[in-house]
Order: structure tokens, then C-alpha cells, then sequence
């Protein structure tokens, strides 16, 4: 009880990271239920994967460029490359959708693998060595100091991919649900596909760089899992998959801030906290409507 | 009315072709049985008129000027069973080609895609989950999909695949209604007894090295022909209209 006045008291503390993280769960949760619907889990891994690589060689770059990191230009933004690398990726597994002779798993633990390498290797060099600190930062996330700048852009890629899937609803369902069928009505599936994981590449770099590689896979597939388990209806899934989260992404913050936890693992382990209240939730009512 | 005119096509992939060329006319009201054993090219055949896949060489006519408006069914084991949809949302996809590609479907096409399932005889399922419906059921929402578009040409890839008798046959008595509407009816199936009493013509398929024969299903269904194809006895029975297909048991 006495923590909570302190909790609030620290306002201006916590109110950016939160945000951060609330606008992380509510996108990779959205995008999420694609993925876990597809079966392409690792995809987000894979993808994050490739993002740390695109941060590790913007560090790489700057450094044979001759310039600070910090004042690198636009094209050597840590985050510009996060996204470059990890769009780069997912444009390579939609278009393997369209050629499939070898599983998707593979080609997405081939990734997944080349990009870890590659990424070690990068970190391995000694013109980023002494950046390690501030690349480990960018690659995993940092919950607890978030500068302005990174605030807006979440909020414009939130608002920007969560419109796009607005908009495409329809369209990103059909193609995901029936391919072949959707080709035969005029569809180009390759395109579909290859904006739909466009969309994926953003959402976990920007992610990835605010709340860091764990809880973006956390939100990506958990919310979307225990919302297929909860509701049969599918914008019922988009919907209880954005609430699980919202509230994992709060009710994980405030504990890592209450008990002095990481607060990555405190999301995610909120996550299946949140679905079973919201399940048990779930009973009471229906057997109150019953 | 010509739909497709398929000219000295030849079928297959990667460049080697799995049938000798072919050509084949499909027109409004005619119910075709494409049939042969398994793996003989009867489903690639189906996906190159699709256009699913490039032919290897010849020519796909559309006689009208434009391709028809058509409605596929595909293997029931191809659609994914984990998308949480109803029967009327997956019945409304088949309204897509229509509406345009950042539109949403609207009354008309939730009404279109009603009569579908009313047709088929689904139309109570219209709110269930798809994964929890039967076999047959499934099979009747994706022939409402197919025909809430009003294709003009209607293609189905081994419709009957799991099904009990009269369930099959209810679903052949409800192409066959479709055939008599004016729609072309294309039919791929490895199971001969589904077409044997009601496809117009038929079209029996064996690989690259074997003719093709196409013809009405009087002149394709022979013993002789059938026994040749699948390397075994085969007989066809005739009473009056009826035809019915079986393997004697050979005896020692």
C-alpha cells in the first residue's frame, strides 16, 4: 500500500518509459495475432534479431566514418538501420512464401542464425568494443530512460502501422487466411505478404529498441495465443490480445517498479497473469449470463 | 457460351511437363469430371486454369475478351482450421473480387454471401465457427464462397475427400443443380464413383506419356479404358442411366 503513493509521486519518472512500453505492447500484440495465426512465431525473433544487427553495424559504420555515433547522419541512425536490416529480412520470408521449397521454418531459423553470427561478429570489432555499453542499449531495450525523440517516433509508427492495418483489415486476412484462393480473385498474395511482414519489421525494430528483444517476442506471441484460447470470433482476438497486453505492459512496469525487477521479464511474466484474470473474468460472466 | 479455350497447352513444373498437351473447351452449363489416379496431373491441370501456375507452353483464350468470373474450392485440408471465422466471413471472401481491395464488404455482399450458404444448404451455419463445423459442412461453406462471387465458372479440387455417402452425394446433386443454372461446372476427383452418375464429360488424365481422353462420360468410362489406365481389372456397370465403377476381386 505504501508503495503506491511513492509510485505516483515518481510521475515524471516512469510517464515516458510507460508510454513507450504501453505503445510496444499495443502494436507487437496487433501484429502479433497475424503471427501467431501464420505459425511464423520466430519471425519476430528473427526479425529483432536482424534489427540488433542494423544497430550494431550503424555503430560499426560511424566509427569508419570518423563521426559520433550521436551525431551520425540520418542514414547511419541506429534506428534507421534497425529498421533497414530487419525490413530487409521479413521482405526475404514473404517473398520465400511465395516459392515454398523449403519449410518457412528453416528459412526463418536460418535468419534467425545468420543474423546472431553476423551481429557478434560486428559487436566483435574493436571500433564498437568500447560502445558495447550503449549498443547492449539499443538492442535490448531500456525501459527506464527514454529521450523524447524516441517517444514520438513509436507513438508515429504506432499510429502509422496500426492505420495501415485499419485500412487493410480485409485484405491482410485474407491473404494470411486462404492465399491461393485470394490469387484467384486477383490478388497479387506476394505484395499482400510482403507489406503485411513490412509492417512486422517495424513494429519490432521500434520496439525492440524501446523495451528491448524479450518482451517484444513476449507480446508478439502470448497475447495472441491466450486470445485465440478466449474468444472465437476474430476481431474478439485483435481486441483481447491489444487489452492483455496494454495492461501486461502497465501491471509489469508498476511491479518491476514496486519489487526493483527487471522490468522486460516483469512484462512478460504479467502477460499470463493478465490472460488468466481475464479468463477466469470470462467464466464468472458467462456463467452469470447462462 | 465459351468461358476458357485451352489450346495445346501443356502442364507441369519446372518446366517438364506432367501431361501431353491438351485442349479442352470450358463452357457455361457443362459439368466436367477431370479424372485419373493419383498423381497423373489432374490437380495441376486445375491450377494452371486457376492460373495458380504459368502453363509450360500454349494458350489460355478467353473467348469474351476478359477472363470469367470464377469460384474455386480447394481441398477442405487446405484451409487453415486455426482462424477464428464464421461460416458467413469465410462465405463473404468470396465477395473480394468484387469489392475492390481497401473496401469493406457491405449489406449487399453479407446478403450475397447468405444466399450462398442458403443455396448450399448452410445458411442456418451462417454464425458457427468454421473449425467447429463437420467435414461436409466445411465443404458446403467453401462452395458458398466459391458461388457468393456468381462465378460464371465453377472449379473444385477433390470435393468429395472424406466424405460419408450421402453427404457426397448431396454435394454432386448440388453441383449438378448448379451445372443446370448456366454455371461451368470442373470437378477434379480420383474417386470415380463421384462422377460416374453425374459430370456430362469427362476428361481422364494418366501423366506426360499417356493420351489424354476427353469426351461425354459414356464414351471416356469403358472397362477397357479404365483397366488400361490404372494397370488393373476395372469394371463399369451399366444399368439404364446409372454407371457404377468396382474391381472384381480376382480369385485363385
Amino acid at each position: 500500500m505504501d508503495a503506491a503513493p511513492s509510485f505516483l509521486d515518481s510521475y515524471f519518472l516512469w510517464r515516458d518509459p510507460l508510454a513507450v512500453a504501453a505503445m510496444a505492447a499495443v502494436l507487437c500484440s496487433f501484429v502479433g495475432v497475424y503471427i501467431v495465426l501464420r505459425r511464423i512465431v520466430f519471425v519476430s525473433a528473427a526479425l529483432s534479431q536482424m534489427s540488433g544487427v542494423g544497430v550494431a553495424t550503424a555503430f560499426w559504420l560511424a566509427s569508419v566514418a570518423g563521426v559520433e555515433p550521436h551525431r551520425a547522419p540520418w542514414y547511419l541512425h541506429p534506428l534507421w538501420l534497425a529498421f533497414l536490416f530487419a525490413a530487409a529480412g521479413a521482405a526475404a520470408f514473404s517473398l520465400h512464401l511465395a516459392r515454398r521449397r523449403i519449410a518457412a521454418e528453416t528459412v526463418v531459423g536460418a535468419g534467425y542464425l545468420l543474423a546472431g553470427a553476423a551481429m557478434i561478429l560486428v559487436l566483435n570489432s574493436p571500433r564498437v568494443t568500447q560502445e558495447t555499453h550503449e549498443v547492449n542499449d539499443l538492442l535490448y531495450g531500456n525501459a527506464v530512460a527514454v529521450p523524447p525523440e524516441q517517444l514520438w517516433i513509436m507513438a508515429a509508427c504506432t499510429v502509422a502501422v496500426l492505420a495501415l492495418h485499419l485500412l487493410l483489415y480485409k485484405d491482410f486476412v485474407f491473404v494470411s487466411f486462404d492465399g491461393e484462393m485470394a490469387r484467384t480473385l486477383g490478388y497479387r498474395a506476394w505484395w499482400w505478404n510482403f507489406v503485411l511482414f513490412e509492417t512486422f519489421a517495424l513494429a519490432i525494430s521500434v520496439s525492440t529498441r524501446a523495451v528491448g528483444a524479450l518482451p517484444v517476442f513476449g507480446f508478439m506471441v502470448l497475447p495472441a495465443a491466450a486470445a485465440l484460447l478466449l474468444s472465437a470470433r476474430l476481431w474478439q482476438v485483435f481486441a483481447l490480445a491489444v487489452i492483455i497486453a496494454l495492461a501486461s505492459a502497465v501491471g509489469g512496469y508498476y511491479a518491476s517498479f514496486r519489487w526493483s525487477l527487471p522490468t522486460g521479464a516483469s512484462m512478460v511474466v504479467a502477460i499470463p497473469v493478465v490472460a488468466g484474470a481475464v479468463a477466469a473474468l470470462r467464466l464468472v460472466f458467462g456463467r452469470r449470463a447462462s | 457460351m465459351n468461358l476458357i479455350e485451352l489450346r495445346s497447352i501443356v502442364v507441369g513444373h519446372h518446366g517438364r511437363p506432367v501431361l501431353p498437351p491438351i485442349d479442352l473447351t470450358l463452357r457455361r452449363g457443362m459439368f466436367l469430371g477431370v479424372i485419373g489416379p493419383n498423381g497423373s496431373g489432374k490437380t495441376t491441370l486445375l491450377r494452371t486454369v486457376l492460373r495458380l501456375q504459368a502453363p509450360i507452353s500454349g494458350l489460355m483464350l478467353y473467348p469474351s475478351g476478359k477472363a470469367p468470373r470464377v469460384g474455386y474450392v480447394p481441398q477442405r485440408d487446405a484451409v487453415d482450421l486455426s482462424f477464428p471465422l464464421t461460416a458467413l466471413e469465410i462465405a463473404t471472401m468470396g465477395r473480394y473480387g468484387r469489392i475492390g481491395r481497401l473496401a469493406r464488404p457491405g449489406s449487399a455482399d453479407r446478403e450475397a454471401a447468405l444466399r450462398a450458404l442458403g443455396d448450399v444448404g448452410a445458411g442456418a451455419l451462417a454464425g458457427s465457427a468454421y473449425h467447429a463445423l463437420s467435414g461436409g459442412q466445411r465443404q458446403r461453406v467453401l462452395i458458398a464462397r466459391a458461388l457468393a462471387g456468381e462465378p460464371d465458372l465453377l472449379l473444385l479440387d477433390e470435393p468429395a475427400t472424406g466424405m460419408d455417402l450421402p453427404s457426397e452425394r448431396a454435394m454432386l446433386d448440388l453441383l449438378a443443380s448448379f451445372a443446370r443454372r448456366n454455371i461451368g461446372v470442373v470437378m477434379v476427383t480420383h474417386h470415380l464413383g463421384a462422377v460416374a452418375d453425374y459430370a456430362s464429360e469427362l476428361c481422364l488424365v494418366a501423366g506426360p506419356s499417356r493420351p489424354i481422353t476427353l469426351g461425354p462420360r459414356a464414351e471416356v468410362l469403358t472397362s477397357e479404358r479404365l483397366s488400361e489406365i490404372y494397370g488393373t481389372r476395372v469394371v463399369v456397370a451399366r444399368l439404364g442411366e446409372h454407371a457404377s465403377i468396382y474391381m472384381p476381386r480376382e480369385t485363385p
